[in-house]
């Protein structure tokens, strides 16, 4: 492997009477780090993934995983990754013990190993009760932890997960956040993570990629990006509204007024260790506050500032080129 | 050696979800035994109709084509399987799992050989259990279902050329019937020069009849046409093993 275990140069997927899915991004992820893939609904976020596992090749651009070309070194390629796409699509007539074993074949493991690599992972992702059930009657969170488990099932140095946690209760999300961070943090795995929840960049990603309409419109660690943004904001309440002028002129000897829904709110000049002094003036003020709080920049925030638009809430507006997307055929 | 894995993978999930489930076997055994007892059972009085010279009896003639006849059909139902996996998204994660994707395309060949194997064991126990009799030797017999393999390997990439393009269950149609009329526009019910009209002339023309013919010449212990019929069985599976692999690429292509 080279410098980077994903690296793509202007990549670019054009559909046939279809939009410009992805529109010229480069990406640069070193081996062991967590990417995490941030946009909306219908950004490029799997056309992307599509792109980087092979099952999708580019219009135009190059990319490199696992040190293999995606276009001419595929078989490579697929030998070096394991990804979990969106849809987990999984044999309904099938056990989960089975499909293990038909991956650790199609990847071929030899004979010996393939039993006690199903065991392990079975036992990894918490499905040691159901192994020999089919996958027909899992629940939704039980065939990801599946799709994950035949991920690894071959060791792969470079992992894609394509909205790994969509439709998972907060438990199953928890576990799975755990078992991605566990392997890049004990087994060295490269993580390209793509989502739509900012919580889950921001918990899980060493730096993070923000896509839209095909482009990335930012990049780097989650406290760089929102340093992008701003300084932290303060909020505060007065019990009694009259203080509302005194509570302004002494929020505002420590940063920018800017705009708060209740009471008054600044943007702190040097950041939130401020907080304390601008609890010690209020007190040597004598004004009673009722609430105060102190606003980080959030990833929302960043995307809001690159954007003009909220990631949260603009799924809708999304919806119809995600269609367009699936519908289109290749160009 | 990587193909070779993937293509034991994808015969495996295939054999066990079809031998697993009596939904989808049941109909590609009954289907053929259906057709054996329909005309075998039925016509049996052709063989009284003056030119017709087969000598191993009406049996013995229906149960080449309906023994061929399972073989093509045997690789088109494979072709249905391959059209609900990429549907499903299935062939989607064997796409991405397979280092070697041709392997793909071999898993499911070979899934169609054993699966029509298990009919082609139970049809001829049949035949012979009701009295069908055999001329042909040993020898003769490696021939007829050495022909029968290959019209399987035909059927089934003539099949998975179609469903990786279309990619679609719906595509179940267009894989089935130029077979089915491939089939019936060969001698089926009575020998070659018992045929008249336009049927005669597609007949002559239709390589199946090569097929037809060379099979039945090998059950009686007479074989005729032996070159000619392989040659045109082996060129059928050369020209669908192209198709097939450029349905393939298109598979790949469209993600």
């Amino acid at each position: 492997m080279g410098d980077y275990a994903i690296e793509a140069t202007d990549l670019v997927r054009q559909f046939k009477n279809g939009p410009r899915a992805v529109d010229g991004i480069d990406l640069a992820v070193t081996p062991g780090e967590i990417y995490g893939f941030l946009g909306p609904n219908g950004a490029g976020k799997s056309t992307t993934v599509h792109m980087l596992t092979t099952l999708l090749p580019p219009t135009s651009g190059t990319a490199r995983v696992a040190g293999y070309d995606v276009v001419t070194e595929g078989q490579h390629v697929r030998a070096a990754i394991g990804a979990a796409l969106q849809e987990a699509a999984l044999d309904p007539l099938l056990t989960g013990r089975e499909h293990l074993r038909l991956q650790a074949s199609l990847q071929a493991l030899p004979r010996g190993v393939r039993n006690q690599r199903a065991d392990e992972l079975i036992a990894r992702v918490g499905l040691t009760h159901a192994a020999d059930r089919k996958v027909r009657g899992y629940s939704g969170g039980m065939k990801r932890r599946l799709d994950l488990a035949m991920a690894l099932v071959h060791r792969p140095s470079v992992l894609f997960l394509d909205e790994p946690t969509t439709g998972l209760d907060i438990q199953s999300r928890t576990a799975l956040w755990d078992e991605v961070a566990r392997l890049a943090r004990e087994d060295a795995v490269t993580v390209f993570l793509t989502t739509q929840y900012l919580e889950e960049a921001d918990v899980l990603a060493d730096r993070v990629g923000i896509i839209d309409h095909g482009h990335i419109v930012a990049e780097g660690t989650t406290d760089e990006l929102k340093a992008q943004v701003g300084r932290p904001t303060v909020e505060a309440i007065p019990d009694d509204p009259d203080e509302a002028p005194r509570l302004a002129e002494i929020l505002s000897r420590f940063g920018d007024p800017c705009g708060s829904t209740k009471g008054v709110g600044v943007r702190l000049r040097t950041g939130e260790t401020d907080l304390a002094d601008v609890v010690r003036a209020l007190d040597a003020a004598g004004i009673e506050v009722a609430n105060l709080q102190l606003h980080q920049p959030t990833l929302d925030d960043v995307f809001l500032a690159k954007t003009g638009r909220s990631l949260e809430g603009s799924d809708e507006e999304e919806t119809e080129p995600a269609r367009a997307e699936l519908a289109a055929e290749p160009a | 050696m990587r193909t070779l894995a993937v293509a034991r993978g994808v015969a495996w999930r295939t054999l066990h979800n079809v031998f697993t489930n009596p939904s989808l076997f049941i109909p590609s055994l009954l289907f053929p035994l259906f057709f054996f007892t329909a005309f075998a059972g039925g016509l049996s009085r052709v063989q009284d109709v003056p030119g017709f010279d087969y000598a191993e009896g009406y049996t013995a003639f229906q149960f080449v084509f309906v023994l061929l006849q399972s073989a093509a059909f045997g690789g088109v139902f494979t072709g249905f399987g391959i059209a609900r996996d990429f549907e499903s998204g299935f062939a989607r994660r064997l796409l991405l799992a397979a280092p070697n994707r041709s392997g793909i395309v071999l898993g499911y060949a070979v899934a169609a050989l054993i699966r029509w194997f298990a009919t082609a064991v139970i049809l001829t126990a049949i035949a012979l259990a009701v009295g069908m009799h055999v001329g042909g030797s040993g020898v003769d017999l490696v021939g007829l279902y050495s022909l029968a393999v290959i019209v399987n390997a035909a059927a089934l990439l003539w099949a998975a050329g179609v469903a990786m393009r279309l990619r679609t269950m719906q595509a179940g149609p267009i894989m089935q019937m130029p077979v089915f009329l491939v089939l019936f526009f060969a001698p089926v019910y009575v020998p070659l020069s018992l045929l008249q009209g336009w049927i005669h002339a597609v007949a002559v023309v239709n390589p199946l009849t090569r097929v037809l013919e060379a099979a039945r010449g090998f059950l009686a212990g007479s074989p005729t046409e032996v070159a000619a019929a392989f040659g045109a069985a082996l060129a059928l599976a050369a020209a669908f093993s192209i198709w097939a692999f450029r349905g393939l690429r298109k598979a790949e292509a469209a993600g």
